[in-house]
């Protein structure tokens, strides 16, 4: 052990915040959950209730449905279209290095510009969707303001940000597969989708899980989106998620409850109940793609 | 370089006892700032009080450096953690007036007011707006720095076209109820068939409960949001959306509607006239301001409270009250729109001037008495926790077309348990 020292030493910086900024915060909010407290007053240990609250509490069920809607309107075509994409990248030989670079950008341009930038492109009344909807004579789509479509928007958002970022990890993978695997297959005469469903797809499956994890943890924790489309309603009704509350996620709904209403303890409550699905969630992705992958 | 585990034990203690030590002296500098401090720190947020007032206030106290920070994003989650120790707080703080309310059982945090001589000058500021920031036992922790007295502010030129009355005065007194102003207002759709009488049917809500003298918890902390007084409000909201006349704005587009007239009236308070000058400056002259149907009601308006930490109150009192004594706040409304408690204020030049962006309207006339007029209601710390079920049930009727029945009931068993989430009875 001894000999180590430097090397823990190095890599202490990382272990030393996590705990200031990560793991603390994280352990308060379990003794948080449990309190009821306002910021600055006294807590007040009230022990299950908060829970219990939770339990009855029609938004919090409300703002569940919400994200696990979005959750599966922007990760099940972003996979898809980032598979596409990085199969469609790995077999160009020019330009390689710009195609990449194009895919990560949306993945590391503020998320709030983005949010801004969409809302305005589906404005109701005054957006460049709805005006080119116009033109074409066909009727505007009341994008913000429907139940449907805001979570489509909200949806689409993700899409357009992780699409490139989960290509690039495809791409990645796509390259470690070895090409005598796809120059036998040729000489056994199999054609490009067979060898893509023979060949890649197989091969990808460990990538495919860490991206499936990943896009559930990243895509259920969706909160800066609708809170920059749908953030300030009012002052006197600030983070409720827009109209009909369709955009209002679970992240947003813990952030409302703390930071509006400064009902810290029963946000902690809401955060942990909330951690516990994702956990349920994950693990069942997990076995799924897993059990797939030892079928023969 | 190879580090031996002494070594490192020693750099770790070494390291340990610095941040020990800077923890310590920082502490002690805090607490031996003491009551004669010289500096005094101020936080409020941008718009929230006039930068022209404050530029003047560190020059006129010339013995004491007043160091100001207009605080950007979330104010009152800033205020809250930069309460938690002496050497982070402010001295003199703005707290928005929908959050006042929420600080008052934390009262102890901040000074009394009275105690270092408000009682002596509270005849001058409206006493409603006092009530506002004072606990049941009687302590005074905000001092006044604006209202929002609320009217219907109208297009002139679309009322004329539907054939409606359009001088102010006569506007204010044959629109006078709920009931007349709607129905001007289906008038008007009739007419101009792309515009809307009201922006969004909350809005309706907002104006209506804020007329009445009870909210949604009364003061023994008991809920009474399903009683009359709301129900009556949420009725009226309701109308304005079931006659047609409700323009279901609530997302960012309100800007554009406003340019384009598809609403030809908002509801707001007096601070609403810059939101509508900065949306639509084309719309210059147009507008006319004219009094609320049934009667006044108000809207936001902030204070300046004292945390108690605060270095040195006597100082920081004398600061607050010359900020915002009635000549400064008549400047304030001039430079930052932020409409005066003080009502002496009311006769001074700058507010009495006609408004070009209302036609040469002198709007004090509606805003004036209007301030005067307004019902003081408890306002309990989860008033506005509470308040919030009521506002995504009447978008839910806008956004899905909801049944406003099933949608009451909605709110109110929402915010019954939101009520006895916060500790209402």
């Amino acid at each position: 052990m001894a000999r180590y020292w430097s090397q823990y030493l190095a890599v202490s910086p990382y272990y030393l915040i996590f705990s200031v900024f990560m793991l603390f915060p994280m352990l308060y909010t379990v003794y948080l959950a449990f309190q009821k407290w306002d910021g600055i007053g006294e807590m007040q240990f009230v022990g299950l209730q908060q829970f219990r609250f939770l339990w009855d509490d029609p938004i919090f069920w409300l703002s569940l449905r919400n994200t696990l809607v979005i959750w599966v309107l922007a990760t099940v075509p972003m996979l898809f279209m980032a598979l596409v994409l990085a199969v469609l990248v790995n077999s160009v030989r020019r330009f390689t290095a710009f195609y990449r670079v194009a895919l990560f950008i949306p993945s590391i341009t503020s998320l709030v510009a983005i949010a801004i930038f969409f809302g305005a492109i589906f404005s109701n009344n005054f957006g460049l969707i709805n005006a080119i909807l116009q033109a074409m004579h066909v009727s505007a789509v009341p994008w913000l303001s429907n139940e449907w479509t805001i979570k489509l928007v909200i949806a689409a958002l993700m899409t357009w940000q992780w699409t490139g970022y989960n290509a690039i990890i495809y791409l990645a993978g796509l390259q470690a597969i070895p090409s005598e695997l796809y120059e036998a297959a040729r000489m056994d005469g199999a054609g490009p989708v067979r060898i893509f469903f023979s060949i890649t797809i197989p091969l990808l499956r460990p990538i495919i899980l860490f991206t499936v994890v990943v896009s559930t943890v990243t895509g259920l924790q969706s909160f800066t989106e609708p809170q920059v489309l749908f953030g300030s309603d009012a002052s006197t009704n600030p983070n409720s998620g827009g109209p009909g509350q369709a955009g209002l996620t679970t992240l947003l709904y813990f952030y409302h409850q703390a930071f509006d209403n400064n009902d810290f303890g029963y946000a902690a409550a809401i955060v942990w109940a909330f951690f516990l699905l994702i956990l349920l969630i994950v693990t069942i992705n997990w076995r799924l793609v897993q059990r797939k992958e030892r079928r023969p | 370089m190879d580090l031996s585990r002494r070594r490192f034990l020693e750099a770790a203690v070494l390291t340990a006892a610095t941040a020990g030590l800077t923890a310590a002296c920082g502490g002690g500098s805090g607490s031996s700032g003491g009551k004669d401090s010289k500096t005094l720190k101020l936080w409020y947020w941008a718009g929230g009080m006039s930068d022209k007032v404050v530029a003047d206030a560190k020059k006129h106290f010339s013995d004491t450096t007043l160091k100001t920070s207009v605080i950007g994003g979330d104010f009152k989650t800033k205020l809250l953690t930069g309460m938690k120790t002496a050497q982070t707080a402010p001295d003199i703080t703005g707290i928005k007036g929908e959050d006042i309310a929420s600080f008052l059982p934390n009262a102890n945090r901040f000074l009394d007011l009275n105690e270092l001589g408000m009682d002596k000058l509270a005849p001058e500021y409206l006493s409603w707006k006092l009530k506002q920031a004072t606990t049941q036992d009687g302590k005074l922790i905000g001092f006044p720095i604006d209202i929002g007295p609320c009217a219907v502010y109208y297009r002139e030129d679309l009322f004329a076209k539907a054939g409606l009355p359009t001088d102010p005065a006569k506007v204010s007194a044959e629109l006078s109820t709920w009931d007349a102003f709607f129905e001007a207002g289906v008038e008007l759709h009739k007419a101009v068939p792309k515009s809307f009488l009201v922006n969004n049917i909350g809005a309706v809500f907002s104006m209506a409960v804020g007329q009445g003298t009870k909210r949604f918890i009364d003061e023994d902390n008991t809920f009474i949001g399903d009683q009359d007084h709301i129900r009556a409000a949420w009725t009226t909201a309701v109308k304005a959306y079931t006659l047609g006349i409700d323009a279901k704005i609530n997302d960012n587009t309100w800007n554009a509607a406003v340019g384009n007239g598809t609403v030809a009236t908002g509801l707001g308070a007096a601070w609403y006239a810059l939101d509508i000058q900065n949306a639509a400056p084309a719309t210059k002259g147009k507008w006319r301001v004219a009094s609320l149907p049934s009667g006044p009601s108000n809207l936001g308006g902030s204070f300046l409270c004292l945390p108690s930490t605060c270095a040195n109150p006597e100082k920081a009192f004398e600061v607050v009250s010359w900020i915002l004594n009635p000549e400064n706040q008549a400047r304030g409304f001039t430079d930052a729109a932020l409409f005066p408690t003080a009502p002496a204020a009311y006769k001074l030049p700058a507010l009495t001037g006609g408004d070009a962006f209302f036609g040469g309207q002198k709007t004090i006339e509606i805003f004036g008495p209007a301030a005067e007029k307004i019902p003081a209601a408890y306002e309990a710390p989860a008033d506005a926790a509470v308040s919030a079920a009521y506002y995504n049930e009447l978008t839910a009727i806008e956004a899905k077309g909801k049944n406003p029945e099933d949608a009451w009931k909605d709110a109110v068993s929402q915010a019954k348990q939101i009520a006895q989430r916060q500790g209402v009875k």
